[in-house]
């Protein structure tokens, strides 16, 4: 298979191998791969995964012949299995102050609250990658019925934890931040702490489930 | 110590980002002038990563309470120790007990002030500079405020003995950019605009990216992309049309097409425009971009010439 290697500015390049194709976890599981491999060499900054995607920042332009060429074998070495994986559970308090827009959401869909809650904390998801924020995870893995909209204005502020919906994703808030998800709830879960040996809770790879310890309609 | 009587404005401690921490949401973020903290720090000697203060407008007073030098570069800050003047651009001697004011800008957003030795504070996630979104590093995670004391490196001894100034590069607004991965995907139209309109700095400009308006650059709307890690100096187009470009402490990922990247040696002449300020992208090539980075190599190396001896 001919990878699809494209340059992003001067030091980085992205390697896209399927921008087409259906999401696929075996994919991303590869990239993961690549970029652990990348990160052990002095001659790389940056190795970060996107949505099936990844993109490699060298230390200095001249660097990106022999990043190509590396890019280009790790593809054709990666091992076949999949990236190990742990399930992390979440604790939700749904609804009330914790979730402001859980009765919007509800009502969109033409369901009530509780079921509302049973199918997006029933659900399995899967970490992608971590990116837009410290600790926030692309999660796969939202069930069709529940895609919902954007807030047509987005908040000021969102609080820390804030488990939310936005279009077909859903994911947890790791920092107080301005944010346009309808938010469903919340969890005390610290998701990011630049103290911890790791700081993230959550990484590529990562089942997550949601549970609801607090339901308030 | 350095006391700060007074800070009526932003000012955070920078250094020049954090490295390899993409991959957990971390920007790289530091200064967002980064070549106006280097020359702060060469003018005394110090690393060029060294801590420093980065200030936006407003005004300063701090108090020092042991010998020490200091050099203040980028935005034009006007700025006294005591009664003397402390000239932009330039290092000068404080004595222990002595005030230094700052007020401004008059030109650019972000002034630099450099340190003998440097502030001391924590390194976090590889980088001494202030996250401020993620509340951590530098100083305590945030913003300086009025009566917090920094400490300073108290071992570091001045090799120099006389005030020496730099003159700065002029900012003539035009950021050289390399055409982003999804250029191809805009109208000739909106491509021609991009490159030959002016554009012009909006009020939203902050340390994540700053937001421009002209052209409407519309023909890539329904695009639907899968999100990407962006860097600084991605130039992103969002469905309204009017670009937005990545600074030190962007996201790391993103959805946008990315229209073009601004190279690294130009992307302090954004982070210092200033509301309504006009701005340009011109199209280079990848030798181009070499060439713009021996121009800060020259510019260094005369800098080090100069300061020979002094």
């Amino acid at each position: 298979m001919q990878t699809s290697i494209y340059p992003l500015g001067e030091r980085a390049l992205v390697l896209d191998p399927a921008p087409q194709a259906a999401l696929s976890w075996a994919l991303q599981s590869k990239l993961c791969w690549i970029a652990e491999q990348l990160r052990h060499l002095p001659s790389v900054e940056e190795a970060i995964p996107g949505m099936n995607n990844l993109t490699v920042v060298v230390r200095e332009s001249r660097h990106l012949k022999a990043l190509q060429a590396k890019l280009d074998a790790l593809w054709h070495s990666a091992p076949t299995e999949e990236l190990d994986s742990r399930t992390i559970e979440i604790p939700v308090s749904y609804g009330g102050e914790a979730g402001p827009d859980l009765h919007t959401v509800a009502k969109y869909h033409s369901l009530s609250p509780e079921e509302l809650i049973k199918l997006h904390s029933q659900a399995c998801y899967r970490v992608f990658f971590v990116g837009f924020q410290p600790g926030f995870a692309y999660l796969d893995g939202l069930p069709e019925t529940l895609h919902t909209p954007r807030l047509a204005t987005p908040r000021l502020e969102v609080p820390a934890g804030s488990v939310g919906i936005g279009g077909e994703q859903t994911g947890i808030y790791p920092l107080a931040s301005p944010g346009g998800w309808q938010i469903i709830g919340q969890t005390k879960e610290v998701l990011f702490d630049p103290k911890r040996e790791h700081p993230n809770l959550l990484k590529p790879g990562d089942r997550v489930r949601f549970t609801a310890v607090e339901i308030c309609l | 110590m350095i006391r700060l009587d007074s800070v009526n404005g932003l000012a955070s401690i920078q250094d020049l980002g954090r490295q390899g921490q993409g991959h957990l949401g971390v920007p790289s973020g530091g200064a967002m002038d980064r070549y106006s903290l280097i020359l702060a720090n060469r003018l005394l000697g110090n690393e060029d990563n060294t801590p420093a203060i980065e200030l936006a407008s407003g005004s300063y007073e701090l108090t020092f309470e042991a010998p020490s030098w200091v050099a203040l570069c980028g935005a034009t800050f006007e700025a006294k120790i005591d009664d003397r003047p402390l000239w932009h651009g330039w290092r000068g001697r404080i004595n222990p007990g002595e005030r230094l004011t700052l007020r401004g800008p008059r030109q650019g957003v972000w002034g630099y002030l450099a340190i003998l030795g440097g502030v001391v504070v924590p390194e976090v996630l590889g980088g001494s500079g202030t996250f401020l979104a993620g509340q951590f590093g530098g100083h305590r995670g945030g913003r300086l405020a009025s009566g917090d004391s920094l400490s300073i490196k108290l071992e570091a001894k001045a090799s120099f003995s006389r005030p020496v100034g730099a003159v700065h590069r002029a900012n003539d607004g035009i950021l050289r950019a390399l055409p982003g991965p999804e250029m191809s995907l805009f109208s000739d139209q909106d491509r021609k605009a991009f490159w030959h309109y002016a554009w012009t700095v909006s009020p939203q400009n902050d340390r994540m990216g700053a937001r421009l308006t002209g052209e409407s650059l519309d023909s890539a709307k329904q695009l639907s992309l899968r999100s990407h890690a962006v860097l600084p100096g991605v130039v992103q187009v969002p469905p309204g049309g009017q670009p937005i470009v990545l600074q030190a402490d962007a996201q790391t990922s993103g959805g946008y097409p990315r229209i073009a990247v601004v190279i690294e040696a130009d992307r302090w002449k954004l982070a210092q425009a200033r509301t309504p300020q006009a701005i340009r992208f011109q199209h280079v090539s990848p030798n181009q971009v070499e060439d713009a980075n021996l121009e800060w190599q020259h510019y260094f190396y005369r800098l080090a010439r100069a300061m020979d001896g002094s």
